[in-house]
């Protein structure tokens, strides 16, 4: 049926498309260098994925982009009616239509900016395309780039670091607050190169923002393979909030790689929703946190179809007094499966670790596995995890409905009521449409 | 309005109710009393629809439609309300936000409207506007509980209020304002089935203007006028079920 790509194919591949990169970023040598020896590293770096065979991965970077998809989307009104349509249900062209203070939409190798952006960008807030970064900041970017990854890690580190294209640079100057949230978009549409941003984020000491990633609008994808990495440097005192909306189509294998590091007193909250994880999602933040610094790992991770959801998360606590929580709530419905796997490491006195698992099976078929890792190498830290996994109760479903609810209603608002309290830091535009696409899921409705 | 004809239910197949006759129509006031496990509640949860008790024989029929195989929520719908004897806790659900979107489908209210009316109404039950913030049932005292299914009984405004024990585990002021709360919700119109074990509860209540029914081993076997109640408080139901041969 297709035929067989060899390692060879998939190299030469790759190589077309450093050069291709090269030229269209106008990219410094030393980058381009970069990408050849991950490269390099490519045919020898282990898999090392639960999903992906070798011979899909390869299959993958021969023909990254998935038919049928409509090309040439600019805007919302370029969808498909049935697309478009529930869009509407969800409200959501309204949101990213609306500029909110902040929004920074990312297009092929763009950031379109507002006004009150521009201003910020004065004071201290950059944001720009991470290529343009390279040409712009190189010292900066030298010093930050690929520091938290190694390229042989695995096949998909190698391949996200010779191909990446696309993501955002982020660097905020000592002291400065943001007030208003940064909302980005990814819609990048050019096919042939795979979907593997990089994001660089650097918070000079006691700077303060909040970081919103994502596309909720389950489209705008052509992929089968989405590699984004990201890299954020927290120095001392800073504190910053990356949230991750997801909400990919079901045929996307998405595999984000976040790394931070934590500095002294800094606070780092990484909250992902993943309210459509596509195919598989496969995830194992890492951080590294300093003295008395903290991190904060939620997941919200809802379950459908088939979907296999793996989140993992290590943090090592590497400073006194350094904490970290790990924390999930999933729906689980339909055949699919989440696994998380959480690990804390005390490495520093008076360090504390806590990880929580709680998750609802909605169906029989449901599977959810959950597999708390704590490691300590100190006398004094305080490590703990629980876990609960349930269902929902045949009585508080009956009360529900005996007050004129129907079964589907009932079941949503109890869904919603067992995430809500993790979604507490999500601007409202956003929470009510991930209520709605909560809701939608629920009822089988997507 | 509603009639029960010889219903015979089974729960965990074992049969509980033994063919229940009952009429009971607009605005009258029936009591079920009877010992532990003579399948009160049963009769009640029944009505209500719990998907737990299946209806092995007999009909439900609510204005001469059967609502025997309708969900719960088709039921109360129609205008029957069970008031809960044990209301659970439903975790992460707000008691505003629940009884809002109750009002909404029910009523056809808008979300606004159905705020101000539930914190305006909710003050009669002694709870305030941030006590509605808290979750449904959880860390709810009994009394706490019962006031709250009244508080629902009298947003949803049933044409017949089943009402589970809506005395037990309550605290003596909560008894009180639960038992003028029901006499107010019947003087409205609405017909109530009240299942207790005591008198008590009906000190607010025209003893002349009700019926009791006893009920033994899954049969109601005594119907009669309010004299009953203080006789079985009095005496138990030793001499009822003595004179009736059960």
């Amino acid at each position: 049926m297709t035929e067989t790509i060899t390692i060879s194919d998939a190299k030469a591949i790759i190589e077309n498309q450093i050069e291709e990169l090269a030229k269209r970023n106008r990219e410094p040598e030393w980058m381009t260098r970069i990408r050849y020896k991950a490269l390099e590293a490519f045919e020898k770096a282990p898999l090392n994925d639960p999903v992906i065979s070798e011979e899909e991965l390869l299959r993958f970077i021969a023909k990254p982009e998935v038919e049928g998809i409509p090309e040439n989307i600019e805007s919302l009104d370029d969808l498909p009616p049935e697309m478009k349509a529930l869009l509407d249900r969800l409200g959501i062209s309204e949101v990213e239509q609306k500029y909110i203070a902040g929004l920074a939409v990312q297009t092929d190798t763009g950031v379109i900016y507002n006004q009150f952006l521009q201003e910020w960008a004065k004071k201290g807030l950059i944001v720009l395309p991470t290529e343009e970064a390279v040409r712009k900041y190189p010292d900066i970017v030298k010093e930050h780039f690929l520091k938290l990854f190694s390229v042989d890690e695995s096949k998909l580190t190698a391949y996200h670091t010779a191909v990446w294209n696309g993501g955002i640079f982020l660097y905020v100057k000592e002291g400065l607050k943001v007030p208003f949230p940064l909302h980005l978009f990814f819609l990048i549409q050019e096919s042939a190169l795979a979907q593997a941003p990089h994001i660089i984020i650097i918070a000079e000491p006691n700077t303060e923002f909040h970081l919103i990633e994502g596309c909720t609008a389950p489209i705008l994808v052509k992929h089968s393979l989405h590699l984004d990495m990201t890299e954020a440097y927290l120095h001392e005192g800073a504190k910053a909030q990356l949230t991750v909306l997801q909400n990919w189509p079901e045929y996307v294998h998405t595999r984000p790689m976040t790394r931070a590091r934590d500095g002294k007193g800094a606070r780092f909250i990484n909250t992902t929703v993943g309210l459509g994880t596509g195919k598989s999602n496969v995830a194992n933040p890492k951080y590294w946190v300093e003295e008395n610094g903290y991190v904060e790992l939620n997941g919200i991770l809802l379950g459908q179809k088939d979907w296999f959801v793996d989140l993992g998360g290590e943090m090592y606590l590497r400073g006194k007094g350094a904490a970290g929580i790990n924390a999930s709530k999933s729906v689980i419905m339909d055949e699919s499966t989440v696994i998380t796997r959480g690990v804390i490491r005390a490495e520093a006195p008076k360090t504390k670790g806590h990880i929580s698992c709680d998750a609802l099976l909605l169906s029989d078929r449901a599977t959810m596995e959950t597999y708390p890792g704590l490691v300590s190498k100190v006398d004094d830290a305080e490590l703990s995890h629980e876990a609960a996994i349930g269902k929902i109760r045949d009585e508080e479903l009956f009360y529900l409905m005996s007050r004129g609810l129907d079964e589907e209603k009932a079941t949503q608002l109890i869904v919603k009521g067992f995430l809500e309290p993790m979604l507490k830091d999500i601007p409202m535009e956003f929470l009510v449409e991930i209520r709605k696409i909560i809701e939608l899921a629920v009822s089988g409705g997507m | 309005m509603l009639k029960v004809d010889n219903l015979h239910v089974n729960v965990d197949h074992k049969e509980i109710l033994k063919g229940v006759d009952l009429e009971v129509n607009p605005g009258e006031f029936h009591v079920v009393m009877g010992p532990n496990g003579s399948g009160k509640s049963t009769l009640a949860l029944t009505i209500a629809g719990h998907p737990k008790y299946k209806v092995k024989g007999g009909k439900i029929i609510l204005d001469g439609e059967e609502v025997t195989g309708l969900g719960p929520h088709e039921r109360v719908r129609r205008g029957i309300m069970l008031a809960f004897q044990h209301p659970p806790e439903v975790e992460g659900v707000k008691i505003i936000e629940f009884l809002q979107q109750v009002l909404v489908e029910l009523k056809g209210l808008d979300p606004v409207e159905a705020y101000d009316l539930i914190v305006e109404k909710a003050r009669e039950f002694w709870f305030k506007e941030e006590d509605l913030h808290r979750f449904v049932n959880v860390g709810f005292s009994g009394g706490e509980r019962k006031r709250l299914e009244l508080l629902q009984a009298a947003l949803i405004e049933p044409k017949l209020l089943i009402l589970d024990e809506p005395d037990s585990g309550v605290d003596v002021d909560s008894l009180s304002l639960i038992s003028r709360k029901i006499e107010e919700l019947h003087r409205k119109g609405i017909a109530i089935l009240l299942i207790t074990h005591y008198g008590r509860i009906l000190q607010h209540i025209d003893r002349e203007s009700i019926t009791v029914h006893v009920m033994k081993d899954g049969r109601i076997v005594r119907t009669g006028g309010g004299e009953l109640v203080d006789r079985i408080d009095r005496e138990g139901f030793a001499g009822i079920f003595g004179e009736v041969g059960a």
